[in-house]
């Protein structure tokens, strides 16, 4: 808990304007994306320089005050909620592109650029950003940074790890340190960017990144069509691989979502289908021509009972506003709503989806699926109502059972979201004892008094908590 | 939810970057006071009201969470709870619905704007007495010599041995009215050529969106409302040429109709209002030759602001759009992010004015990148802005609204 003394030394650092304190402001930084958990911050800070995070840093470090950095706020896994109060640091007023190379292929950016903004002064360039977390139009790069985030673009283009050059980053005492460099091959040392990316917070608050681009595809099409089983869906992506193609998005949404965006759009959707399918391929205009008409020849072999090509962006983007619909559906469906983002092996993505059915049958809760079967990452959302005790209860075990299963397949416990508060419970299963012992050792070493973004990744054993 | 989609695009989260002004923030916050957890302050106030209900944050909530609505609402209780700040509360309860004595404290105020505010340029000049109060100096159109309801008779026929096809109502609006006459003089003109009898009822009164919708207060606001609804009974439609009084008449209804009386007749005048773009295309389904240039718009390049109130509150987009690119002699040009807000929204831009120049600025980008010589809206609030901004950023942009390009 800040004292007043240390309250009014951070409002000399950033000045009034940048500093909240009313219990109003407070309350809209208690939360993040997901359902569960919310708690107040004593005091958000909204700093604009590198040397006023760094000032912050030591205020907070000599008086043990906890820091739970921040950016847009839209992530899933309770990641930026001060659950133990203290300081919000928020990067939203660090939003700027410092430099677009377009030699070099990379970016300078501060963490609180919002992606979106990112990818738009980009395409002026001709040039792109390809992680695409499908919060693009709040969630800031220094966001997805400590999130490693991904999201449809994983098979083709990876995720935001593989597109991290170099990092400036304010360690916990307020040392700014600078990592990596502008150059894609880098092999000095330990490579440190890595550890700070996908940290969660936990490790460093990051203040400036430079990130590899890659040149804006000229073209790209977009198609759909639906299925009547997941086996035959999910068949698509290995024979496209099969031949060849590397397609930039194949995204699969569940009848629930169908059912949605047909009510939403009246677009002609088949509503008793099972699985509609949205892919997307990209590259030179005569590749996506030629490519396009082999995935529409590979859908028809797997059984696609309806395709559809989209016949500009216009018409693409509507294709994808299904998607779009589905995830707001769902939300709009429950009070409260456990998304899950386990990832499995594609050759196994059928088999779960039909685990998913039967633990659904199991515990009697609703659970929709939409996932991205380029990369076998799903998302399983289970609908529920907090209030609702024992069906509450019913929903928290068919979510632990959803972890368990997409381990049993030989699966991960989260793809793109992280551990936050979440999925804390489960990392003992979901990782080898001696590698938690590891990270908790790291972070000992760079933050002894555990001020960053402290309660998160690991459950409180008591020993870990200082 | 709490996805924070909402922050994509709203115009003063944008500018503020700050979570508290955000669609989530405010809806957490209203829950706060409900749940007890917060009280009714300065800041609760502040935060409320730092809202341009652009509805930009429902268009883009997947689970379209309507948080204007919340925020209307909230602004409702806070009003009945804590009361309506001065100089709000004498104009809303006192002035604004008696429609004379606010005409002639408007003529009090333009007497003394004539005499001692020096012209600044062209009609622009700074309103003075309390509405200059409310104006910070901001570029304002005068107020009229003559108003509209003084300038036209009650029935407007069809020229001599033109058979009357149509009778609707006009609704002016107090800026069409007091500060925009010749555009409401024009309107009627227009639509007569059409064969169209426009009565203008003397009985109509403010629409009530400041009122209802700015300040909470629903009291004043049904009084308003239940005036409107006798002054347009017996029209099969009701034309507006603002955005935002279509919208808020739309949605008397929704917000006012507190007994199931007030619901079927706030409804019934709801479900006949048409915005005059949506009303010569879907309506009178006029064909192109009818839109004809006048000499003065002649060879002009000519952009379209989307006013919130018309696009995401009565969801008119096409329309305008068709008119604009059915005028011959005109070249029409799309703006980038044609929607977004331009950071008027009434009172919102009196209580923060710098924040509303910082959103009009972006406004003021969109249209310069086009190069048009005109940016054409249909809201007289979206007009004033548009004047403010474009004049500010030293644009040589002329602002119309839709029916001025006309012959």
């Amino acid at each position: 808990m800040p004292e007043t003394k240390h309250i009014s030394r951070l409002r000399k650092i950033v000045g009034k304007e940048n500093i909240l304190t009313s219990k109003e402001d407070l309350s809209a930084y208690s939360y993040d994306g997901s359902t569960i958990w919310t708690h107040m911050p004593d005091v958000v800070v909204l700093p604009t320089t590198t040397e006023q995070v760094s000032l912050i840093m030591k205020v907070a470090n000599e008086n043990g005050v906890p820091v739970t950095p921040r950016g847009g706020g839209t992530n899933v896994s309770g990641g930026s909620i001060p659950i133990r109060g203290g300081i919000v640091l928020c990067t939203t007023r660090m939003n700027k592109i410092l430099e677009i190379n377009r030699q070099d292929l990379t970016a300078k950016v501060e963490p609180g650029l919002i992606l979106n903004d990112f990818n738009m002064a980009l395409a002026e360039e001709g040039l792109f950003y390809p992680p695409d977390p499908q919060s693009f139009m709040g969630c800031t790069i220094g966001g997805n940074i400590n999130e490693n985030s991904g999201g449809p673009r994983c098979l083709k283009y990876g995720v935001t790890k593989h597109y991290v050059l170099g990092l400036e980053v304010v360690l916990p005492d307020g040392y700014v340190m600078n990592l990596g460099g502008l150059t894609p091959k880098n092999r000095t040392g330990y490579d440190l960017s890595m550890l700070f990316t996908g940290s969660e917070g936990t490790l460093g608050i990051i203040t400036k990144i430079i990130l590899r681009l890659v040149p804006l595809p000229p073209a790209s099409k977009t198609m759909m069509a639906v299925f009547d089983t997941i086996d035959a869906a999910a068949d698509v992506v290995p024979h496209a691989l099969e031949r060849g193609i590397l397609p930039s998005k194949v995204e699969f949404v569940d009848n629930f979502a169908i059912r949605k965006a047909e009510e939403a759009t009246h677009m002609g959707l088949s509503t008793d289908a099972k699985v509609l399918l949205l892919a997307e391929v990209d590259g030179s205009p005569a590749s996506v021509e030629a490519e396009a008409l082999q995935m529409e020849e590979i859908l028809r072999r797997c059984g696609a009972r309806e395709i559809k090509v989209a016949q500009d962006a216009t018409e693409a983007d509507k294709f994808w506003g299904i998607r779009r619909i589905g995830v707001g559906a769902v939300f709009g469906a429950g009070r409260t709503i456990l998304l899950e983002d386990v990832s499995v092996p594609r050759s196994r993505l059928a088999e779960y989806v039909q685990k998913i059915d039967s633990i659904s049958d199991k515990y009697d809760v609703f659970i929709q699926v939409i996932g991205h079967a380029a990369d076998g990452g799903l998302h399983p959302a289970v609908v529920t109502d907090i209030e609702d005790k024992d069906h509450f209860e019913r929903s928290k075990k068919a979510a632990a059972e959803l972890f368990e299963s997409a381990l049993s397949v030989g699966g991960v416990l989260t793809g793109e979201h992280g551990i936050g508060l979440e999925k804390q419970a489960f990392l003992r299963k979901a990782m080898d004892g001696r590698a938690i012992e590891i990270m908790k050792k790291i972070k000992a070493a760079l933050d002894p008094n555990n001020i960053l973004n402290p309660g998160k990744i690991w459950e409180d054993d008591g020993r870990d908590d200082g | 939810m709490k996805c924070g989609f909402c922050a994509s695009a709203c115009p003063v989260y944008q500018v503020e970057k700050v979570e508290s002004s955000l669609a989530r923030g405010r809806n957490m916050m209203v829950r706060g006071l409900l749940a007890g957890d917060l009280a009714y302050t300065k800041r609760y106030a502040e935060r409320l009201n730092k809202c341009t209900l652009c509805m930009t944050c429902t268009a883009n909530c997947p689970a379209k969470s309507n948080i204007p609505n919340v925020t209307v609402a909230a602004r409702a209780d806070q009003a009945e709870a804590m009361g309506v700040g001065f100089p709000y509360n004498v104009i809303y309860r006192y002035l604004i619905p008696r429609r004379k004595l606010f005409g002639n404290v408007v003529r009090l105020a333009s007497w003394f704007q004539g005499i001692f505010m020096p012209k600044t340029e062209g009609t622009i000049r700074h309103l003075s007495l309390f509405l200059s109060a409310l104006g910070k100096g901001r570029h304002i159109p005068e107020i009229a010599p003559r108003f509209l309801r003084q300038r036209v008779p009650v029935v407007n026929r069809p020229p001599e041995g033109m058979p009357i096809e149509m009778r609707v109502g006009y609704f002016t609006g107090c800026m069409t009215d007091f500060v925009f006459p010749d555009k409401g003089e024009k309107i009627i003109r227009f639509l007569n050529k059409q064969g169209v009898e426009v009565v203008v009822p003397l009985e109509q009164g403010c629409c009530g969106a400041p009122v209802f919708l700015g300040a909470g207060d629903f009291m004043t606001g049904r009084e308003l409302a239940d005036a409107n609804v006798k002054a347009f009974e017996g029209f099969d439609y009701v034309i507006c040429d603002c955005a935002t009084c279509g919208s808020a008449l739309k949605d008397y209804a929704k917000f006012l109709g507190n007994t199931a009386d007030r619901k079927g007749a706030y409804g019934g005048l709801g479900s006949k209002i048409k915005d005059i773009s949506e009303f010569c295309v879907d309506v009178l389904k006029l064909p192109a030759s009818k839109y004809k240039a006048s000499s003065e718009v002649k060879g002009k390049k000519v952009t379209w602001h989307d006013p919130c109130h018309l696009n995401r509150y009565m969801g008119v987009t096409a329309q305008p759009r068709q008119i604009l690119r059915s005028i011959s002699d005109v070249e029409y040009v799309e703006m980038p992010d044609a929607g977004s807000c331009c950071g008027m929204a009434g009172t919102f831009s009196m209580k923060f004015y710098e924040l509303s120049k910082q959103i009009a600025d972006k406004k003021a980008k969109s249209i310069e990148a086009t190069g048009a010589d005109i940016v054409v809206t249909d809201c007289p609030g979206c007009e004033i802005q548009l004047i403010d901004a474009t004049r500010r950023n030293g644009l040589p942009v002329k602002v119309m609204r839709i029916m001025d390009l006309l012959a």
